[in-house]
């Protein structure tokens, strides 16, 4: 060893990880000396630890020589020695081979060392075990679980947890002494003085015990129901991680079985007062996840009671979990959480910004029209004093408030000019801020002017040039139909005067928009002299974009008032693209072969939104934003305890999720038709729904269907996959039979395409196509599977030679066409002025027996429909027994509207809607309003 | 399925004022298959140091205690030179967390009787690692009693006296100190 690494390991407090190969080498002389020098040892011991939790990691044969050279130290009988000694052997087990060298030493230990080792001694025993080995340690694990050493007992407990994986026969063989450790309350022996720390009896070896038991009996429903009970009463469990653990058990068995709730409850409300602060904070996060039907009203508001309580503990841990939970069910049921808003207000400063993050988005959720303004009052008092990020989330948490409460807009958007104006913060939290304010602009019509203005007022000193883009554009979409044109052309054109190139080539696409204004022709004119004044700007992009505006202008005029030039779509675009597909298509073109560039990109068979289309999509989208949005992360634990509540969420967003997905799919199905010869002359497709079961996923068969509308045609698309593992089926068609049956039914078939031959596992699609007039058709299809099943010859997977296979055939559920599939949902700014403006006029009245959430309801109505909900109309607040659902969308065939209001009262005989529906049109009117459920 | 598994944390961490390892320990259950281990993504010593070094810029300076992190609770305490840091999935209670961190930083308290600085949890390397290990054993909480976990911490042997025993002053001073603070906060609690 040279001076210079030897002084380096000298200095430890230098703060130089010591070198590798050094320690290595001193190890291996040192602990093969004769005698063992121990303090020297336990030092390079303690170096090694140090290097291998720093993520230093030695080669395999390297390791294995040092876990030999470390096992060497067993002959020395010094216990402090010992114990580093192990800890080594538990690091070093994971790298090295042949570990199962040292387990008769390590035995030895176990059964003959001092109670200060021997835990120590256990618990590296369970890591140089493996598979073949671990029945040989039963006896000494099962010795040192009865042990009355509370270490020793949680050692061989937690040794024997570990081992489960590949060794549960084994601890199967002494549950029973697992059980009693359970009750047994083990104190930690007096230590004669030899300590200087006077320990406290945890008791942790109850929770360990019980843990394990858990493992062992996971399978077992009843034996688990008593523990529960047997461990519950009286005074049995001291420590208290074990209770939460009891409490997690509880958990798992509603989860199960959601009936058991009723048995559950006193034990439920007991746990809510228990004397551990962590114990009710369990409980309570159980019983706020269970579903909402097996939990009586009381236990709930106790549950919140007690998370109440929680928030005004001076630990910060503990307000930050409670805090947590009841943002979770602001989520879900902001309603029932009200009672704790003064608690959640007074967190608002909380020092730590997460607990606080969390206390004010869920106030905004419980916020109601009355509180919004004070709340507003009271964010905008602190928002200043905070970072960017956190700025952003308060932002976001405002902005989709001003989507919940649109006739609240006053408040929410002096809110958010203020902040935008204050200066302060960098572009993510500028552009956050005028985001929100795009939402205001887009879908609270009523807010437009004055948050326009506000824009125009902002943009005079704009740092960030993708703002100022942004607004621009916003400005040209939006100026030309206010009232005072001439107000926004002034501030666009004096981002011409003063800006910079990028701003100015988008100022000026803004202002060409502005020529549009029919009524004021004095505008248009004006408007000619700004652009020909731009067309000698020193950028050339600038220049560019002005002359073709005025060439624009120029053929629209020429072209006089009855004729609309092409132009005019130019300058002012009446419809989008759908991006997504738009990109996918573009793609695939450009990664094609040279030859494909010869013909032209072909943009139509892409779907286009016209503007209300484009908002309907983006307000349903940001409506599920509002509940999918679970700050809550990790999407493994959402599935274990907030099992439930995640379920109720997915009810929530059920009428619109995979709106994106939809979407995609579409397009998707669009090319598979467009590729089937049969089809072609239907022309293009107007409308497709959504894939729904027709069987249950379990069936043998399990078959989806999707409808899809062209002119005068409609095809089914039977999706079906064959579960079976062992029989083909061939020859698979689906019969598809009009429930109106002779010269009646308005639907006559015209071809049908089955599937040769569906393999185990595989997914076909079958087709039926049928011929109907050009009017809203509403028909009852009742469907039947035909096929032909033929046995595999499980070696080849292929049918026998000799086996002709038997027909068969397999009822389906019927798919109807209904009013809905002629229907796309769209967004209307004013729903109630809409609604009374449209001519015709139906009502009609249902009852349901059922006893059925009405949220279940409106769920169905909505697909049904498939029109888009208003005013957050689509969530049923869950203690209310009444509910109105505004629906909107516009029919696919011609673009009549079709507004409904869907009246329900839930009773104890069920449940009665009133459906009022107006539309354009008649038929469609009475269709959609006669077939609502 | 909630989740009954006794392994509630994920790793434990020591950084030092910059952010750099002092005692990293990432848990995961000696017998199961790496690939089922619930923490599959902190496996390689890259993927850690950065994910410790994206933690100690979100938590330093900043006094908060307790944050999720990248779907993982953190509770930490920073010292002068020194940050502790416990790593829990992200359902598990937010107070048997607190109980095993306290446990660490406490009995780490008791151990190194001069305070906890890295001066210190350098010089006594072996008894930092000793009482980790006491308190956590691959996730599994091992004990939450600080007093418990520093007296199965054996102090390094001395070449003379094999057995140390030691009643000096500073021992008793340090743990009375600890219980006057231990009293402190059951009173504040009980209040």
């Amino acid at each position: 060893m040279s001076t210079h690494t030897y002084k380096k390991f000298e200095e430890a407090e230098s703060g130089v990880l010591p070198d590798k190969m050094t320690i290595y080498q001193d190890c291996l002389n040192a602990f093969n000396e004769s005698p063992v020098n121990s303090k020297r040892c336990r030092l390079l011991i303690s170096r090694l630890l140090q290097l291998l939790a720093q993520g230093e990691t030695f080669p395999k044969t390297e390791a294995t020589a040092l876990f030999f050279a470390v096992s060497k130290l067993f002959q020395h009988p010094n216990d402090s020695l010992r114990q580093v000694v192990y800890l080594a052997i538990k690091e070093l087990s994971a790298v090295s081979d042949d570990i199962l060298m040292a387990t008769s030493s390590i035995m030895k230990d176990v059964q003959n060392g001092s109670d200060m080792i021997k835990p120590n001694a256990i618990r590296s025993l369970t890591r140089v075990l493996d598979e073949s080995t671990a029945f040989s340690a039963e006896r000494l694990f099962k010795s040192g679980v009865v042990s009355k050493h509370p270490s020793i007992s949680s050692a061989a407990l937690v040794s024997s947890y570990h081992l489960l994986p590949v060794a549960e026969s084994t601890v199967k063989r002494y549950s029973n002494e697992t059980q009693e450790a359970v009750s047994d309350l083990k104190t930690f022996p007096y230590q004669d003085g030899l300590s200087e720390h006077y320990p406290n009896s945890t008791y942790i070896s109850q929770y360990h015990a019980l843990g394990l038991l858990f493992m062992l009996k996971h399978h077992d429903k009843i034996a688990l129901m008593k523990l529960v009970q047997q461990f519950s009463s009286g005074n049995t469990l001291k420590n208290q991680l074990a209770q939460v653990q009891l409490v997690k058990l509880v958990g798992s068995l509603l989860a199960k079985d959601p009936q058991l709730v009723s048995q559950f409850g006193p034990l439920l409300l007991g746990w809510l007062s228990n004397k551990y602060e962590s114990v009710q904070l369990e409980d309570a996060k159980l019983i706020t996840s269970l579903p909402d039907r097996y939990v009586s009203p009381e236990i709930f508001a106790s549950a919140v009671q007690t998370l109440q309580s929680l928030l005004a503990v001076p630990r910060v841990t503990t307000r930050f979990a409670a805090v947590r939970v009841l943002n979770k069910i602001s989520m879900i049921a902001p309603e029932k959480i009200v009672i704790c808003n003064p608690e959640l207000e007074s967190l608002i400063n909380d020092s730590n910004r997460n607990v606080s993050t969390y206390a004010i988005t869920a106030l905004l959720k419980t916020g109601t029209s009355n509180n919004i303004a004070s709340l507003i009052k009271t964010i905008t008092n602190f928002i200043h004093e905070i970072s960017d990020d956190f700025k952003i989330i308060i932002i976001d948490a405002v902005r989709t408030m001003a989507l919940k409460f649109p006739e609240e807009w006053k408040h929410i958007l002096n809110f958010l000019v203020n902040v935008l104006k204050q200066g302060e913060g960098g572009f993510q939290f500028k552009n956050s801020i005028v985001e929100a304010l795009f939402d205001l602009v887009q879908f609270v019509p009523q807010s437009k002017e004055v948050a326009l203005e506000n824009l125009c007022d902002f943009i005079e000193d704009c740092e960030y040039n993708e703002i100022l883009v942004r607004i621009l554009h916003l400005l040209g979409k939006e100026g030309p139909s206010m009232k005072t044109p001439s107000l926004y052309v002034r501030h666009i054109y004096n981002r011409v005067v003063l800006e910079n190139s990028i701003v100015r080539s988008a100022a000026v696409v803004a202002l060409s928009k502005f020529a549009l204004v029919k009524n004021d022709p004095t505008l248009v004119e004006s408007i000619e002299i700004l652009l020909r004044r731009i067309s000698n700007d020193a950028d050339d992009e600038v220049r560019d974009r002005a002359t073709i505006a005025l060439e624009f202008i120029e053929s629209i005029k020429s072209n006089g008032e009855s004729d609309p030039s092409p132009a005019e779509d130019l300058i002012q675009s009446k419809y989008t693209y759908d991006l997504a597909s738009l990109e996918s298509k573009l793609s695939q073109y450009m990664s094609a072969k040279q030859e494909s560039f010869k013909k032209p990109f072909d943009a139509s068979s892409i779907s286009r939104y016209t503007e209300d289309e484009r908002k309907a999509i983006d307000l349903k989208k940001k409506q599920e934003q509002m509940f999918s949005k679970v700050p809550t992360g990790k999407s493994k634990g959402k599935s274990t305890v907030s099992s439930d509540a995640e379920k109720r969420n997915g009810t929530y967003a059920g009428p619109g999720s995979d709106e994106m997905d939809q979407d995609l799919q579409s397009a998707k199905f669009a090319e598979e038709l467009g590729s089937i010869d049969d089809f072609k002359s239907f022309g293009a497709i107007v409308n497709t729904s959504k894939d729904v079961p027709l069987t249950e996923t379990e069936a043998e068969f399990v078959v989806t269907g999707v409808k899809h509308l062209f002119k005068n045609h409609v095809v089914l698309q039977f999706h079906i996959t064959n579960t079976l593992t062992d029989v083909a089926l061939d020859n698979v068609s689906v019969g598809c039979s009009p429930a109106t049956s002779g010269d009646d039914c308005p639907l006559s078939e015209v071809a049908t395409i089955a599937a040769d031959r569906i393999k185990p596992s595989e997914t076909f699609a079958t087709y039926v196509a049928f011929e109907k007039s050009e009017e809203v058709v509403t028909e009852d299809l009742l469907n039947t599977l035909y096929f032909t099943t033929r046995e595999l010859d499980p070696s080849t997977h292929e049918p026998f030679d000799g086996d002709e296979g038997f027909q068969d055939e397999y009822e389906i559920d019927s798919l109807p066409l209904t009013a809905g599939d002629y229907i796309k949902g769209s967004f209307v700014g004013n729903f109630s002025a809409c609604f009374d403006e449209l001519p015709n006029h139906e009502v009609s009245v249902y009852n349901i027996r059922e006893n059925i959430p009405l949220q279940e309801v409106v769920d169905k109505v909505v697909v049904n429909t498939s029109c888009l909900t208003f005013d957050n109309t689509q969530f049923v607040s869950t203690d209310s027994n009444t509910h109105t659902l505004k629906l909107y969308g516009k029919s696919v065939l011609n673009g009549a509207r079709v507004a409904l209001v869907v009246r329900m009262i839930k009773s104890s005989k069920g449940i009665a809607l009133k459906v009022e529906g107006r539309s354009d049109d008649p038929t469609l009117c009475s269709d959609v309003v006669n077939e609502i459920i | 399925m909630v989740d009954l598994s006794l392994y509630a944390i994920e790793a434990l961490l020591v950084l030092d004022g910059e952010g750099k390892r002092i005692y990293t320990k990432y848990y995961r259950s000696p017998h199961e298959k790496p690939e089922q281990s619930s923490q599959q993504h902190k496996t390689s010593v890259k993927q850690q140091t950065e994910f410790e070094s994206r933690l100690f810029k979100k938590t330093h300076k900043q006094n908060a205690e307790i944050l999720l992190f990248e779907d993982s609770l953190v509770l930490y305490k920073e010292y002068v030179d020194v940050s502790l840091y416990l790593v829990g999935s992200a359902d598990e209670n937010e107070l048997v967390l607190q109980q095993a961190f306290t446990a660490v930083k406490d009995s780490l308290d008791l151990v190194l009787a001069t305070g906890i600085d890295k001066k210190n949890i350098l010089e006594h390397y072996d008894m930092v690692a000793l009482a980790i290990d006491e308190t956590i054993d691959d996730g599994i909480i091992l004990e939450t009693d600080p007093a418990t976990i520093a007296s199965r911490v054996t102090k390094p042997p001395s070449k003379d006296a094999p057995i140390n025993i030691e009643l000096s002053e500073k021992g008793l001073l340090s743990a009375w100190g600890f219980a006057k603070s231990r009293l402190a906060e059951r009173l504040q609690q009980g209040l």
